[in-house]
């Protein structure tokens, strides 16, 4: 198992939920995710488990809401409309507290849009979408072997914290070939909790409760507060991140999942033009790595994000950042895919500007 | 049909409100469905079209296909959004605002966004009974997406999240009935149709057209590239459809049904299968078992158009 193998994003993501255990898939047809219903549909006949299309991204996720509360590993995909369609059913399992993954294979929008990469679902991946008072963590892989790896951590992390998890891929992370060490699933160090809440019959034991209609004010009030308690526990253990080249930079780049690597190439260019450049890559988007953006803020002189949307994260930054340096942005929305020489230039113009 | 001694292609409209230069695949039946349905309803239409491959090859703006009114919206819509054109364009006809004149209101969705997601809100139009027209063009599986199953992919198919193999004889469900799911809503026109049959599928959709209230019409749209059939095949396997009574041609005004073309000779389904790349696999037991449901639902449709007589 420990040796390479070329492997698709989209199949990477679904072998890698299949070794953590995931025998409940439930999809429906949008490009470009297509490839995760099609391979699991014909890997879970092998493993025993259930492929389901069902008849709508809404029924899908319900059903992964039902899975959830039998206490499987059930998993749906989709790519942008189709997440919008399936933010009711990411609030009611946030209330229920009940784990599952949701990837989301991000596309150009608002409306139908296009098919082709973007990042303009970062706001709606972390700030809930759904209604109510409610997070979840969000993952956003760059490459197919931390898709691979990441998969199979969402799965630890929705146990863990019984809370839906997304993974905010796009077109470009689904579709590229590369190859990965496709190991086996590793069992987290610690203990995962028991599964003491899921319905499989009262018989023998008191009977359970899973509802999210709490008419109460108070009971609400308390249910919302026990989830913030959850959400601040999450906020110290989840934060995820990588850095290249920032020790001794004067400009960092912040850019995460496709538009990440597209910088790391810009960050190579302008390093061999002598220009002291670094860049920070979050990897979970929600908990956002703060520290790891104040930290940096005190070695920089300046920040540039760099986003494929019109600008959604780097409201996260400046709120992590508050002032310490300025922020500037650069982004290409609509599903363009800029090369790494063309962010060079934009950071060998800001380098010029700003006298570094 | 049966009605007129004399048919003649001469005598069709030969203006063209879905034009040619669109991106289908060769040999789209579906794109010739369109093309005549757009000659029966003529150019004071609405068309309101789910996401779909027949959106998705007429308008790739500032190009499109369409010499009317058309708007595209998500792939559930077809049916309220049209909904909403109709009782606005009622509203302000009756303001004076703009002058009275018979427009059709045609929803369009492929067999995804009809038998699927778009049930739900199709159910609704149809039970409000707004003056419309939902023509759901039926390739029997998400075509658009990459051939993926549906609840209209008939028993026995293998799609891409169906596929055939060892553990799998494809798809395992049943066909979707969608006519007789509009039949139950009381609407007073339903009917099925197929670009194989021109004339009949052209007066079909006039009727629907005319009928004050909701209509609902189902055309069986061969689809080369998922069917895996040759692009010059379409033609044939829609008539092989129906003379095998897979696909029977009938139509339900006001509740009563008629068959609009009675197969000369009835074929084995067999006939209909064979050649077909997504039936490559089935066995025999398993075609035997399909020919017994098509028989069945034959006698059955068969038997409703005799007590309406």
């Amino acid at each position: 198992m420990d040796e390479k193998v070329l492997m698709k994003g989209t199949d990477a993501l679904s072998e890698a939920a299949v070794q953590a255990g995931c025998r409940c898939y439930f999809g429906y047809p949008i490009t470009p995710q297509n490839e995760i219903p099609e391979y699991m549909s014909r890997r879970m006949e092998e493993v025993g488990g259930v492929f389901l299309q069902g008849e709508s991204e809404i029924a899908s996720i319900n059903m992964v809401l039902g899975a959830a509360a039998t206490g499987a590993r059930a998993m749906t995909s989709s790519s942008s409309p189709g997440i919008s369609l399936k933010q009711e059913g990411l609030s009611f399992m946030a209330a229920l507290e009940l784990p599952a993954v949701i990837v989301n294979i991000n596309r150009g929008g608002p409306g139908l849009g296009n098919i082709a990469p973007s990042q303009g679902d970062y706001y709606q991946a972390t700030r809930g979408g759904g209604h109510g008072d409610y997070r979840m963590p969000v993952y956003a892989p760059a490459s197919v072997q931390e898709l691979y790896d990441i998969t199979m951590q969402t799965f630890d992390v929705a146990d863990k914290y019984r809370t839906p998890v997304m993974i905010l891929g796009d077109g470009m992370t689904g579709q590229i070939v590369e190859p990965i060490i496709a190991h086996e699933y590793i069992r987290p160090a610690e203990d995962l909790p028991p599964k003491d809440y899921i319905l499989d019959g009262a018989q023998g034991r008191p009977s359970r409760i899973i509802k999210s209609l709490i008419l109460d004010v108070r009971e609400m009030e308390e249910h919302n507060w026990k989830l913030k308690r959850k959400y601040d526990l999450m906020k110290q253990e989840l934060p995820q991140w990588e850095e290249f080249m920032t020790d001794d930079a004067k400009m960092t780049i912040i850019a995460y999942g496709t538009a990440a690597r597209i910088a790391k190439g810009a960050v190579k260019r302008a390093r061999s033009q002598g220009l002291k450049v670094g860049l920070l890559r979050p990897i979970t988007l929600w908990p956002f790595p703060d520290e790891a953006i104040i930290s940096v803020a005190k070695k920089s002189k300046i920040f540039l994000v760099f986003e494929m949307s019109t600008g959604q994260m780097i409201d996260d930054v400046r709120l992590a950042v508050e002032g310490r340096v300025p922020c500037e942005f650069y982004g290409r929305p609509g599903g363009i895919v800029p090369a790494p020489q063309e962010l060079a230039r934009i950071i060998e113009r800001y380098w010029l500007q700003k006298e570094l | 049909m049966d009605r007129f001694s004399v048919f003649s292609s001469r005598l069709v409209d030969k203006s063209e409100n879905f034009t040619s230069g669109h991106r289908a695949c060769q040999g789209c039946a579906e794109a010739l469905a369109v093309r005549h349905v757009m000659k029966a309803l003529g150019r004071d239409t609405i068309v309101a079209m789910s996401t779909g491959c027949m959106e998705i090859i007429s308008s790739p703006l500032p190009l499109t296909a369409w010499k009317v009114p058309w708007i595209h919206n998500a792939f559930e819509n077809s049916a309220a959004v049209i909904s909403g054109c109709e009782a606005g364009m009622k509203a302000m006809m009756r303001k004076g605002i703009i002058p009275q004149k018979k427009i059709n209101f045609v929803a369009m969705g492929g067999d995804g966004a009809t038998a699927d997601i778009g049930m739900g809100p199709l159910s609704g139009a149809l039970e409000r009974g707004h003056d419309m027209v939902y023509i759901c063009y039926d390739n029997e599986a998400y075509m658009n997406t990459g051939i993926q199953r549906s609840s209209s992919t008939p028993f026995g198919a293998s799609t891409t999240t169906s596929p055939a193999g060892k553990d799998s004889m494809g798809q395992h469900t049943q066909k979707k009935n969608m006519p007789q799911i509009a039949v139950a809503h009381d609407i007073p026109y339903v009917a099925t149709a197929c670009p194989s049959f021109p004339f009949d599928l052209i007066e079909k959709v006039k009727k629907a057209a005319e009928m004050p209230g909701a209509a609902y019409v189902h055309i069986l749209s061969v689809c080369p590239t998922g069917w895996r059939i040759q692009p010059q095949d379409a033609i044939k396997y829609g008539r092989l459809a129906i003379d095998s009574c897979v696909f029977p041609l009938y139509e339900v005004v006001n509740g009563e049904y008629r068959l609009t073309y009675t197969p000369y000779r009835k074929l084995p389904v067999t006939e209909y299968l064979k050649g077909q790349g997504r039936f490559r696999h089935l066995t025999d037991k398993e075609i035997q078992l399909i020919q017994d449901k098509v028989d069945r639902d034959y006698q059955k449709i068969l038997k409703r158009c005799e007590e309406g007589r």
